[in-house]
């Protein structure tokens, strides 16, 4: 029986995995990752079953066999769901047939230059993320972090500290997993759907299952991104929260006026009230108004800042969410052999 | 038939009924069953010259999940990784019924008009 770890064994699994990749290059990265995952899992398993590494590839598929198969099932609508018979007689708990042409309609919304973003949901979910969620659960694993962390380097030389460090990286680890699924949700960038093995970590002890995660790359790199994204996102929530208030500001206050109502009320004689460069008189009765041009001119400019909010949203999103992927993504043992069509 | 039409055919009948045999080798596993079983027992089921290609199996297991036909578990194994088993739900399971309905009247209609032309009716 050929073993998985057998050298040649070994060999033939990583070039076949390396093609997949190769097939797969330019696809999203979390779905070239989970094509290969599921690959390595099922060919070491039938390969620990009895099976010849040549006859469980084979068995497998061609590399461009299964790499269209995984990109047909991730862009094709599965209208399959509904069949003929249960379409019949199905009740409120089957799903609807996706609506084709609501679908094409919104794409053309998102699609027009300039302001489509406002019909992009994920514009929408990177300022909610970015503007509130995200600055509270960095904050958290911030905290989580430095406190696991600084109690570890502070007890190691009793060595209590060694099982925090063990306790901070696996911690880190699974925030890095929950993180992603935050992400997708809010940023829409896809997260990996198989969760990678510990490299190394099959047949073996739990203190050697230990040291394989204080080796495993990505354990470090989920540690440095709890540590790392605490900063970013003082930045990115001071930034958005900022400018999507200033824009909600200035688009509500010309409604305000409009629906009758005075934009403040003051007392006193030196009250100066300025909006926009310009100095606002108040009334007789203490009330402020917008004259028309400038009430036109807010309303205007708080469009403008509100798209460009949203378009910088979504681009520290799309940024964000393929760091947060990457992390998910990184292999211990890049594979770089030829193509082999 | 050209080569590419006949693939194409093929690639269809394929798909349609993958999705039919991955949701009934689900359903009649007694525990939860992780992929590489259930790419096995249809491997050594299917009839010669059929050719099933077990990678495919994976993305179909993903797309049954995100719709809720089946849900999955990670359950630990001696010979590797945790690995992840699937159960059928509810939901697959009223949809597998009523593609086992469907299914068995297409067989009796496609033979029928088979028949017309070979003789296996």
């Amino acid at each position: 029986m050929e073993h998985a770890e057998s050298p040649s064994a070994d060999k033939v699994v990583r070039s076949y995995l390396a093609q997949l990749g190769l097939e797969l290059e330019g696809a999203d990265a979390a779905l070239r990752h989970d094509a290969i995952i599921d690959a390595e899992q099922h060919l070491r398993a039938a390969i620990a079953a009895g099976a010849t590494a040549e006859m469980a590839v084979a068995e497998y598929g061609t590399p461009a066999e299964i790499a269209r198969a995984y990109l047909d099932a991730e862009h094709e609508p599965r209208s399959w769901h509904i069949t003929p018979a249960t379409a019949a007689t199905s009740n409120s708990s089957a799903r609807a047939p996706v609506d084709v042409s609501a679908v094409s309609k919104h794409q053309r919304l998102r699609d027009i230059p300039i302001i489509g973003v406002w019909f992009d949901r994920r514009a929408w979910g990177a300022v909610v993320y970015f503007g509130a969620v995200g600055f509270v659960l960095s904050l958290a694993y911030f905290v989580w972090s430095v406190t696991i962390g600084s109690l570890a380097i502070g007890l190691a030389p009793i060595l209590i500290g060694v099982p925090l460090v063990v306790l901070l990286l696996g911690s880190a680890r699974a925030i890095c997993l929950f993180e992603g699924k935050v992400v997708e949700f809010f940023l829409g960038v896809r997260m990996p759907r198989r969760t990678q093995p510990v490299q190394g970590a099959d047949h073996i002890g739990f203190w050697q299952r230990i040291w394989c995660w204080l080796r495993d790359v990505r354990s470090w790199l989920s540690l440095g991104f709890l540590l790392g994204n605490f900063p970013v996102s003082v930045v990115t929530f001071a930034v958005t929260f900022t400018l999507a208030v200033t824009s909600l500001a200035l688009v509500v206050i010309p409604v305000v006026h409009l629906l009758g109502h005075p934009i403040a009320n003051v007392s006193g004689d030196d009250a100066d009230i300025m909006f926009m460069g310009t100095q606002l008189v108040p009334d007789a009765a203490g009330d402020v108004w917008l004259t028309v041009p400038l009430a036109v001119a807010s309303l205007a400019i708080g469009l403008a800042l509100a798209t460009g909010t949203l378009w910088l949203a979504r681009g520290f999103g799309w940024v964000y969410g393929h760091v947060v992927q990457a992390i998910q993504v990184a292999r211990p043992h890049p594979m770089n052999p030829p193509k082999i069509r | 038939m050209p080569p590419d039409i006949a693939d194409k055919l093929l690639r269809d009948l394929s798909l349609g009924t993958a999705w039919l045999v991955v949701l009934a080798a689900i359903a009649r596993a007694a525990t939860p069953i992780h992929g590489y079983e259930i790419a096995r027992q249809l491997a050594d089921e299917a009839p010669e010259g059929l050719s099933f290609k077990q990678g495919t199996l994976y993305p179909m297991l993903r797309s049954m999940e995100a719709d809720g036909l089946v849900k999955s578990t990670l359950i630990a194994s001696h010979e590797g990784p945790a690995r992840k088993c699937f159960t059928l739900t509810a939901e697959g399971r009223r949809v597998l019924n009523a593609w086992c309905e469907t299914w068995r009247s297409t067989n009796k209609w496609v033979n029928r008009v088979l028949g017309g032309i070979d003789g296996t009716r």
